[in-house]
């Protein structure tokens, strides 16, 4: 038997560039290895057709279709495929979407390092700065594809029992819009863009306390606290003067891209504010994890 | 290959390491030894830059791993105690991930790497399902795949049955001898540090106690097996006396330098002890290392 003698010489180091995609490679089949990665599309589908089923067979169409006609418009019009996929999406978005991105984020550092993995990692030349940006990305790209799985189930599983008409969108004290249905699309798309920014920030919550030194289920407990906190804040009248200072509030930023003109100096605003977020999530989460040390 | 210079850390109030000065020459199969808790796994976690050192420097082949952690770990392969992979993923994908830590590997080296453990035909099983020896095994071939210089095992052999263990001893002698590695090992497993190392390093309570050869430690210490009517008033007595300087419960005396056995017989029974039994051990790291523990503990 061959003793192994050493790495192919045809492939030694190569590019920084390529080292992190590998990396990046290895932090996807790490994620999407896991069960329990999928957790939150099996919810967010089945979700979607308990929805579907009440809205088919209860009273609620009648109550949109009250409010549209008392507002002046045609119900008929109205009660499509695509209001119907954003009045679901909006409790999904508030509830089910926090819960999922916190539990992956939450996992992503602290799993490891219960685990013991992280020891194995740690005791190879791979910078930590390194490895977490790459388990960033990794978690920022299940964030964008649980929100495109999202918004893509919502409206193919409401064409199946509603026909393509025109957009109706109504979220108390929110947003009120009646567009036609190419437009109606066109926003539905681009509010994805900014729902997959509340994604990743509610993930990069998660990442950071995974950072710190302590269980999984603690991270994510943690970050949703953080985030129901901000939520019943928001809900307190006396809160009102502070609100830019709460993350709900700038994550409802993507219902204002059904507005006509859509304001986008509050939009970017907002973006702005969820950025920083993400960036000091981040900045925290690794200065946390590079100082802290790795035992078993 | 391994230099740790006066190195210190503490955990919060608790000092897991006392001024730690320690060198593992290359191409040794070196053992460090300790209790639990004796600061073995924390002095391997900062020659792997995964504990930051409060004070001193950790050097690993010419590099502080603090400061230069990449070109100091290059060629550095590492097992600790409970194998831990991505269960849920198969062998070879483990390898395939941990192995890009370290370089991309193309896939005939992960061939050659299983087949030399000895996991070929099951690298594609999800590792949830390999045996606690399979594991060892895999551990294995993931430090083996960045060609290391320096193998770093951290009770390599915990949870291992008899079989295993033997394997696992046979294994490390073929590393050193047919691949040059030099090897640190951590176990409790004191007769297979007897036989495999050259050198140890005993910590108490993070302190390091002895550095040396096997050869030194067989040399130390003088065990007799002691049988009396009254043990505790014969040790009393014999220590008082300067004849003997440690003793254990299962009967055991630790004799001076110069000490023999027909002096402490002939003295006992002058002070009318009844002597049943009497006999020098055999030398043995375990008799070393019991009372280097007792001596550290009495003093």
């Amino acid at each position: 038997m061959n003793i192994p003698t050493g790495l192919d010489p045809g492939i030694a180091p190569t590019r920084a560039g390529a080292m992190w995609f590998l990396h990046l490679r290895n932090e996807l089949w790490k994620l999407f290895g896991k069960k329990r990665t999928y957790i939150g599309f099996g919810m967010f589908l089945l979700a979607q057709n308990v929805m579907l089923l009440l809205f088919r067979f209860t009273r609620w169409q009648e109550q949109v279709e009250r409010l549209l006609e008392g507002n002046g418009y045609l119900a008929q019009e109205f009660i499509s495929a695509l209001t119907v996929a954003v009045i679901m999406l909006i409790p999904q978005v508030v509830l089910l979407m926090p819960l999922y991105t916190t539990l992956v984020g939450g996992d992503m550092v602290a799993k490891e390092a219960e685990d013991g993995t992280l020891r194995m990692i740690l005791s190879r030349p791979v910078s930590r700065y390194r490895l977490l940006l790459v388990k960033w990305v990794a978690g920022a790209l299940f964030a964008l594809l649980l929100v495109l799985v999202l918004g893509a189930t919502a409206l193919l599983c409401a064409r199946i029992w509603f026909p393509w008409k025109g957009m109706f969108v109504f979220a108390p004290g929110q947003a009120f819009a009646v567009l036609p249905a190419g437009e109606g699309l066109a926003r539905y798309i681009l509010a994805h863009a900014f729902m997959a920014v509340n994604a990743t920030t509610m993930f990069s919550l998660a990442f950071m306390f995974s950072c710190f030194n302590m269980k999984p289920a603690a991270a994510t407990i943690l970050a949703l606290s953080y985030l129901f906190v901000n939520l019943v804040l928001e809900a307190i009248p006396f809160f009102d003067r502070f609100e830019v200072w709460l993350l709900p509030h700038h994550f409802r930023c993507w219902l204002r891209v059904f507005d006509s003109p859509i304001p986008w100096p509050e939009v970017l605003q907002s973006q702005a504010v969820l950025l920083g977020a993400n960036l000091t999530a981040l900045i925290i989460g690794a200065a946390a994890f590079h100082t802290r040390d790795i035992k078993s | 290959m391994i230099e740790l210079r006066n190195v210190r850390k503490v955990f919060g109030s608790r000092v897991a390491v006392e001024n730690l000065t320690l060198t593992v020459p290359r191409g040794a199969i070196f053992g460090l030894l300790g209790h639990n808790g004796a600061g073995k796994s924390t002095a391997i976690g900062m020659m792997l830059g995964q504990v930051w050192p409060t004070a001193g420097e950790v050097r690993l082949c010419g590099y502080d791993v603090t400061t230069h952690r990449a070109p100091a770990l290059r060629r550095v392969g590492a097992i600790f105690e409970t194998p831990a992979f991505y269960d849920y993923l198969s062998g070879w994908r483990n390898l395939q991930i941990l192995s890009t830590y370290s370089a991309p590997t193309p896939a005939s080296r992960i061939r050659e790497v299983l087949d030399w453990v000895g996991l070929s035909g099951r690298e594609h099983s999800p590792v949830r399902t390999y045996s606690h020896g399979m594991r060892t095994r895999l551990a294995l071939a993931q430090a083996l795949l960045p060609q290391p210089e320096l193998l770093i095992l951290d009770e390599p052999g915990d949870g291992l049955d008899p079989e295993g263990t033997a394997e696992l001893r046979q294994t490390i002698r073929r590393l050193h001898r047919e691949l040059g590695l030099t090897i640190l090992l951590s176990s409790h497993l004191l007769p297979e540090v007897e036989q495999l190392c050259t050198r140890i390093a005993v910590l108490r309570e993070g302190r390091l106690v002895f550095e040396g050869s096997i050869e030194e430690t067989r040399r130390r210490t003088h065990w007799v097996r002691l049988r009396v009517n009254d043990f505790p008033r014969a040790v009393a007595g014999l220590r008082a006396a300067g004849w003997i300087h440690t003793a254990r419960d299962d009967g055991r005396v630790a004799l001076c330098d110069g000490i023999e056995t027909d002096q402490i017989t002939r003295w006992l029974v002058e002070r009318g002890f009844a002597v049943f039994e009497i006999a020098r051990e055999a030398d043995s790291l375990e008799n070393f290392y019991l009372a280097l523990m007792n001596d550290a503990r009495g003093s």
